[in-house]
């Protein structure tokens, strides 16, 4: 017996069962972790249509990749998280649910987000400014924060004297607002009334610039000018509204002047890194697994047991 | 089986479980000619199965850290209900009163009241299977058929944010349906469609639509909360050119409802209590045997990796206190 006790080796495996009895005993520890209430509101409008990420060697639409993301990082939420979902189009959102435990309601939450479609869109204008004001307005009484999620592509263009006033919003909304897209700009596609593609929308399809309410510029500027029949004159502007990428610095703008954070999605690690802003965490006390430590305590005793001989 | 693990950076301890192959962790006993030493099967086989037992410990211990777990998977249930997809009406003209106008402090908006009695009748079908799906001009996806029901009250409540557009009933209603395709046939199937305004529908939508409900073997409940003053769906035109379906689109509707050979029931609410009387008719006839298959989204199995370690490491203990030194 007693040259069994001085082999080191007893000690270790008795440490070892010791250390694994602890683990079953105190398997986690009360603890302080952030947990998250988002609102996630998705633009669907046209321009999300275009496809300029990459899944699988494949092009994806921003929407697809958007749905994608949003899945995995559901996955990664810790329990207790909740997550709403709504959908963006024309000038204002609507909420499909309010903010729901991700755990408890993990493949409801899921299917919901897998099956959002551009073609849920009420209407066709995509008026990113009013549409964020009005949601931060809607979702202003609810203690979830909105996230944001769009191209920043403004179709029609808005005319820059009517521009949204983010001034009661700015201080209490909490959220951020995430960037979709490339920065170089490429066509949107076009589907026919089942859904088929069939092409792209073409210079022709779309207005370049407002027209809507007074002209800013200065009648003695604009060519064609009539105060009635052509305030904003009367030549045909040409642009690049057909062509869509990611209005980083607009939406920049949008998010300083609401007071949200702002990220641009290019991939899950980034998007969870950015959603892990603390100004949108809650601290709240669970149960931490801490299992690994008499876990990771007994596999070093137990590999001391069968370290190679080094001498003999 | 389909497993999986949190932190993959952690199997790479897994090496670890060669070394009892370069070390059979026991003490050396000193011999004058290994030679002279009989071999012996029993021997060899004992130190075979304690070497495993270590190398099966160390992975047990690895693939616990690593947070082993059986990622989704699904699995066969019976209870008594029926499958409702409330289909819910979000027009603009659901915010107003049933009066037709905006709504005091004293009346209620058709939403609000569409709102609070489908908030009760969730609570009361426990074992239902239950989805939501919305329509103004475009259909919209909510909540898929669940047993959960706080997604669903969710989802319900989430209809007090303001309406959106016009009323494009046909498309609800495909969407509605969409929700029993991959569903087994058990139970009955309802679509509850809770609307206060109707809309003509086109040929092509008619005719899919009737095909689809007789397929999907759907009953279809017309909630339709009137608002005072407009056509109801059981008046008769009162002028022959007002005989079409743009004209009272809301009796067309109806007509067609009844025309689909599916069962039908319709329901004409012009106050909040013409409502609670459609949602106690659904309560009384709507519960039958149904199976359906559950998703389960995620097991740990963390805590049976760490249960086999400690039993191996109870093991090697144990058999340490049998080795003899002579």
């Amino acid at each position: 017996m007693s040259h069994t006790l001085k082999d080191y080796r007893t000690w270790c495996l008795l440490i070892a069962f010791i250390a694994m009895l602890m683990l079953f005993m105190y398997p986690s520890k009360q603890q302080k972790m952030p947990i998250y209430n988002y609102t996630f509101i998705i633009d669907i409008t046209r321009s999300m249509n275009a496809t300029d990420y990459q899944q699988d060697n494949q092009a994806v639409s921003r929407l697809q990749f958007v749905k994608k993301t949003l899945r995995e990082l559901l996955r990664n939420l810790p329990c207790e998280s909740k997550v709403g979902l709504g959908l963006f189009t024309e000038r204002r959102s609507t909420l499909l649910f309010e903010p729901l435990e991700v755990c408890s309601a993990y493949t409801e939450i899921d299917t919901a987000i897998d099956k959002i479609d551009w073609r849920m869109a009420w209407a066709a204008d995509s008026n990113i400014a009013k549409g964020l004001l009005s949601t931060l307005n809607m979702l202003k009484k609810s203690d979830s924060s909105v996230i944001f999620i769009t191209d920043g592509q403004e179709a029609p263009p808005v005319n820059p004297s009517y521009q949204a006033d983010f001034s009661t919003v700015n201080g209490q909304a909490k959220g951020m607002i995430i960037g979709v897209g490339g920065l170089q700009a490429v066509p949107i596609p076009k589907f026919d009334s089942v859904g088929k593609p069939i092409g792209f929308y073409t210079q022709d399809d779309v207005p370049h610039s407002s027209s809507f309410g007074q002209s800013n510029l200065d009648p003695s500027q604009i060519k064609g000018y009539n105060a009635r029949n052509a305030p904003f004159g009367s030549v045909a502007v040409i642009g690049n509204e057909h062509l869509t990428a990611l209005h980083e610095t607009y939406l920049e703008k949008l998010s300083s002047e609401s007071g949200l954070a702002y990220s641009r999605l290019t991939d899950l690690e980034s998007l969870s890194l950015a959603l892990k802003n603390p100004k949108l965490a809650t601290l709240k006390v669970v149960q931490t697994d801490m299992r690994w430590l008499p876990a990771f305590l007994a596999l070093l005793m137990l590999s001391l047991v069968y370290l190679p001989r080094i001498y003999k | 089986m389909n497993l999986a693990v949190d932190t993959q950076w952690i199997l790479s301890g897994l090496l670890l479980a060669l070394l009892p192959l370069l070390n059979n962790g026991m003490r050396l006993s000193p011999a004058p000619w290994l030679t002279l030493i009989p071999s012996d099967m029993l021997s060899v086989f004992i130190v075979c199965c304690l070497r495993l037992c270590a190398m099966a410990a160390i992975a047990g211990l690895v693939l616990g850290m690593a947070g082993l777990h059986r990622t989704e998977q699904s699995r066969e249930r019976i209870g008594h209900g029926a499958h409702i997809v409330l289909l819910l009406d979000r027009s603009s003209s659901m915010d107003n009163s049933f009066a037709g106008r905006a709504p005091n402090g004293a009346e209620e908006s058709k939403a609000a009241a569409a709102r609070r009695l489908l908030t009760d009748f969730v609570k009361q079908r426990q074992n239902d299977l239950i989805g939501v799906a919305e329509y103004s001009t475009s259909p919209l996806f909510v909540m898929p058929l669940t047993e959960n029901k706080n997604a669903v009250q969710a989802a319900i409540a989430a209809t007090a944010t303001p309406a959106l557009g016009f009323t494009h009933v046909s498309k609800g209603l495909g969407m509605a349906l969409s929700f029993f395709q991959q569903q087994p046939v058990t139970g009955s199937r309802i679509v509850l469609l809770v609307s206060d305004g109707a809309a003509a529908i086109d040929h092509d939508s008619e005719l899919k639509l009737r095909h689809w409900f007789k397929q999907q073997q759907v009953r279809l409940y017309w909630v339709f909360l009137r608002t005072a003053n407009s056509p109801g769906i059981f008046d008769k035109p009162e002028d022959s050119r007002d005989d079409n379906a743009q004209a009272m689109p809301e009796l067309y509707l109806h007509q067609f409802f009844l025309g689909l050979g599916s069962p039908y029931q319709a329901y004409e609410a012009e106050s909040p209590d013409a409502l609670k009387q459609a949602i106690a008719d659904i309560n009384r006839l709507e519960n039958l045997p149904m199976h359906y298959v559950e998703r389960i989204p995620k097991q740990d199995l963390s805590a049976t990796c760490y249960s086999m370690a400690s039993l191996l490491l109870l093991v090697l203990l144990g058999l340490k206190f049998c080795e003899v030194k002579r």
